[in-house]
C-alpha cells in the first residue's frame, strides 16, 4: 500500500504561548510532534508492516522538519517538505490545496493524518484534502482494518453517544484520535539515522501553483488573551459546613443549578 | 441572493440538539441588526416532531427527507447541502463543533471555495454584516479573531453554551420542503453498525453539567460516587488523562487537550491537581468548582469556587446536600 501521512511540528502543550500584539504572538521554543499526527504515523506503519509498501510523512512547514524526522525515526521511508515564501501565514485552505496538487498524481491507497494540529486546532486540512482530491474521508476514527485486496477500509469512529462503524472505499482520507494505537517510541539508533535522512523540498512553483492559489479565504484580524477568570473563592469554613455553603454559592450567586 | 442566515440543526432520536436553539437565537440577534432571515436546515426522514421544535427559532425550515440522511454520512449530506446552498445563496451557515459539524464542514467549505472557522466560542456581527468569529488557538492559551473573505457562505462551527437559548424567539417558521435526489454513485461511505455508549447520559461536550474525578479518586470502583453526585446535578461523569491512561475510564469521557474540550455551564473537579493539559479542555466551563486536598493545587488557579479538601468527605456529603435542597423545591 502507498500511504501517505500529513504531519506538523507544533508547541508542546506545556510550552508558553502569549499574544505579544494585535498580530504576533510570543511562543516559547518548545516544539513536539503533534500527538495526533504520531497517531496516524503509527497507523500508517502498522499496515505497511502488514501489506507491505510504503509510507511518506509530509509537511508543509517553511522551517521545522522535526515531525518529518520523527516520522523516519518511527519507520516511515520517505519524507517531504513543503516550503515556499508565499505559504507563511497561508490558511489551512491553501495548505489543503497545496498538499493535494502534490498527491493528485501519485498513486495512493491511503492519507492519513491527525484529527486536528494541536496549535491551530482546526482540523480543516484532512477533510480539505479529501474533497480536493476527490475521495472520501472519515473524521476522528479510533480503528482501522485494510482490506487491501478489496480496496476497502473498516473503521470505527467516535460520535458524541457512542462508536459508529463503517465502511469506506480506498484511496480515502482518514483523521486519527487517541485510541486508534500507541505511537511507538523510536530507537536511539534510529533517531540519530533520522537526523540525516534526506528530505525532498517541494516549492509551489514546481507545484505549479501561484500566489492567488493559495490566497486565503480565513484571517486572523486580531490575537486576543483568554478571558481571565475572576480570583477563586476559597471555601474556607470546616466540614459539612463548606459543602452547605458551596450549594448556596452555586444556587445564588453562579445560579447554575 | 437570498442573505439569510442557516444553521444546521443536528438532531438525534426526533430530538433536535440544543446547540441548534442557541445558534438560531444567535442567528435572531444578527438579524436585528441586518434585517436577515434566520432559517434551519434539517435532514433526515421523519422529521415532524423536529420541525416543530425548531418552529419559533426562525423564518424558515428547508427540510430534506430522505432515508440517506439517517445515519449521516459527509457522501449525502455535502451533496445536498451544497447544492441548496448554490440554489439560496445564504450568507452565513453554523453549526455545532460537533462530531458530525468537525467531519461535514471543513469539506463543504472546501467544496464551496468558501472560509470557515472551526470550533468557535463566539460570534459577532457587526453593523455592516460582518461577522467576526472567536476561537481558541493552542488549546486555549490564546484566542484568535477570525474574519472571512468575500465568499459565501460564512461558514462557523460553534461550542456548546456559547450563547443562551432565546426563551421568546417569536418567530413562526415556514416550512420549505427540498426535494434531495442524491446520485446513489456519491454515497461512498456505509455505516455498518452502531454501539451505542453505556448509560443513557450526555456526551460531556454536550451536557451542561459535568462532574469529574482524576487520579485523586484512587481507584476506578470510587467514581460510583461521581456517578451518583451526577445524577443528582442530572449531570455527565467526565475525567482526567491519567486514569484513562490507567484504564480506569472510557476514552470519551477524557477532558483536556489529548481528550475533549467541554463549554458547560457547571464543571466540578474533584481530586484533579490542575495538569494544563486538563485545564486547557475546561476553559470555556462557566463556572468551574475544585475541590483537591493540596491547598496549592493549580485547579484552584482555575476555578471559580475551591474547597481544600477531601473529596471522599466531600463527594457524598454534597450529594446528600444537593438532594435534600433539590427535593424541598
Amino acid at each position: 500500500m502507498e500511504i501517505y501521512v500529513f504531519v506538523k511540528q507544533v508547541p508542546d502543550p506545556e510550552a508558553i504561548v502569549k499574544v505579544k500584539s494585535d498580530s504576533e504572538l510570543e511562543i516559547e521554543n518548545k516544539y513536539f510532534t503533534s500527538f495526533f499526527d504520531e497517531i496516524a504515523i503509527e497507523a500508517g506503519l502498522k499496515l505497511k508492516e502488514k501489506t507491505g509498501g510504503k509510507v511518506t510523512v509530509l509537511t508543509v512547514d517553511n522551517r521545522r522538519v522535526d515531525a518529518l524526522r520523527r516520522g523516519i525515526s518511527m519507520g516511515a521511508d520517505d519524507a517531504v517538505q513543503i516550503a515556499d515564501p508565499a505559504l507563511e501565514g497561508a490558511d489551512q485552505f491553501a495548505l489543503a490545496r497545496t498538499l493535494s496538487t502534490y498527491l493528485k498524481d501519485k498513486p495512493f491507497d491511503l492519507i492519513l493524518t491527525g484529527r486536528q494540529a494541536m496549535d491551530d486546532d482546526a482540523g480543516i486540512v484532512g477533510p480539505a484534502v479529501a474533497e480536493c482530491l476527490g475521495i472520501p474521508h472519515i473524521h476522528s476514527i479510533i480503528g482501522l482494518e485494510v482490506d487491501d485486496q478489496k480496496k476497502e477500509a473498516k473503521v470505527l469512529r467516535e460520535v458524541e453517544n457512542g462508536k459508529e462503524s463503517l465502511t469506506c472505499p480506498l484511496p480515502a482520507l482518514f483523521t486519527c484520535q487517541k485510541g486508534l494505537n500507541a505511537p511507538r517510541i523510536p530507537l536511539v539508533m534510529n533517531v540519530m539515522k533520522a537526523m540525516k535522512a534526506q528530505i525532498k523540498k517541494v516549492d509551489l512553483a514546481s507545484l505549479g501553483l501561484s500566489l492567488s492559489d493559495v490566497s486565503p479565504y480565513i484571517k486572523i484580524e486580531k490575537y486576543v488573551p483568554p478571558p481571565k477568570r475572576p480570583p477563586v473563592k476559597m471555601i474556607k469554613e470546616d466540614f459539612p459546613e463548606n459543602v452547605k455553603t458551596l450549594v448556596k454559592l452555586l444556587r445564588e450567586e453562579a445560579k447554575v443549578i | 441572493m437570498s442573505n439569510e442566515i442557516w444553521v444546521l440543526a443536528e438532531h438525534r432520536e426526533g430530538k433536535v440538539k440544543k446547540i441548534a436553539f442557541e445558534l438560531l437565537s444567535a442567528g435572531i440577534e444578527f438579524s436585528k441588526k441586518t434585517g436577515q432571515e434566520v432559517a434551519a436546515l434539517l435532514l433526515g426522514s421523519g422529521l415532524e416532531e423536529a420541525a416543530k421544535s425548531l418552529t419559533p427559532f426562525a423564518d424558515k425550515i428547508y427540510v430534506m427527507d430522505a432515508p440517506s440522511f439517517t445515519p449521516y454520512t459527509s457522501d449525502a449530506y455535502l451533496a445536498s447541502i451544497a447544492s441548496l446552498i448554490k440554489e439560496h445563496q445564504p450568507s452565513i451557515l453554523l453549526g455545532g463543533a460537533t462530531s458530525t459539524g468537525k467531519d461535514l464542514f471543513p469539506r463543504l467549505a472546501m467544496h464551496l471555495q468558501t472560509g470557515y472557522a472551526p470550533d468557535c466560542t463566539g460570534l459577532t456581527m457587526g453593523e455592516d454584516g460582518k461577522l467576526i468569529a472567536r476561537r481558541p488557538l493552542f488549546g486555549g492559551k490564546v484566542f484568535a479573531e477570525m474574519a472571512f473573505s468575500e465568499a459565501r457562505p460564512r461558514m462557523a462551527t460553534v461550542r456548546n453554551n456559547a450563547f443562551l437559548v432565546n426563551e421568546s424567539p417569536g418567530k413562526s417558521a415556514k416550512i420549505v420542503p427540498v426535494s434531495s435526489q442524491i446520485d446513489p454513485s456519491l454515497l461512498k461511505k456505509k455505516v455498518t453498525g452502531f454501539e451505542k455508549a453505556a448509560g443513557a447520559k450526555l456526551d460531556i461536550t454536550e451536557a451542561d453539567i459535568v462532574v469529574a474525578a482524576g487520579r485523586g479518586i484512587k481507584a476506578p470502583e470510587n467514581f460510583k460516587m461521581i456517578e451518583d453526585l451526577a445524577e443528582v446535578l442530572n449531570g455527565s461523569v467526565g475525567t482526567t488523562r491519567a486514569t484513562v491512561d490507567e484504564g480506569w475510564r472510557d476514552l470519551k469521557d477524557q477532558i483536556g487537550k489529548s481528550g475533549k474540550n467541554i463549554s458547560a455551564k457547571l464543571y466540578m473537579a474533584f481530586g484533579i491537581s490542575g495538569a494544563i493539559h486538563h485545564i486547557l479542555g475546561i476553559g470555556t466551563c462557566k463556572t468551574v468548582v475544585a475541590v483537591d486536598t493540596d491547598p496549592n493545587a493549580l485547579i484552584f488557579n482555575y476555578s471559580d469556587y475551591g474547597i481544600a479538601g477531601d473529596l471522599f468527605q466531600i463527594v457524598p456529603a454534597l450529594t446528600e446536600e444537593l438532594k435534600k435542597v433539590f427535593s424541598t423545591e
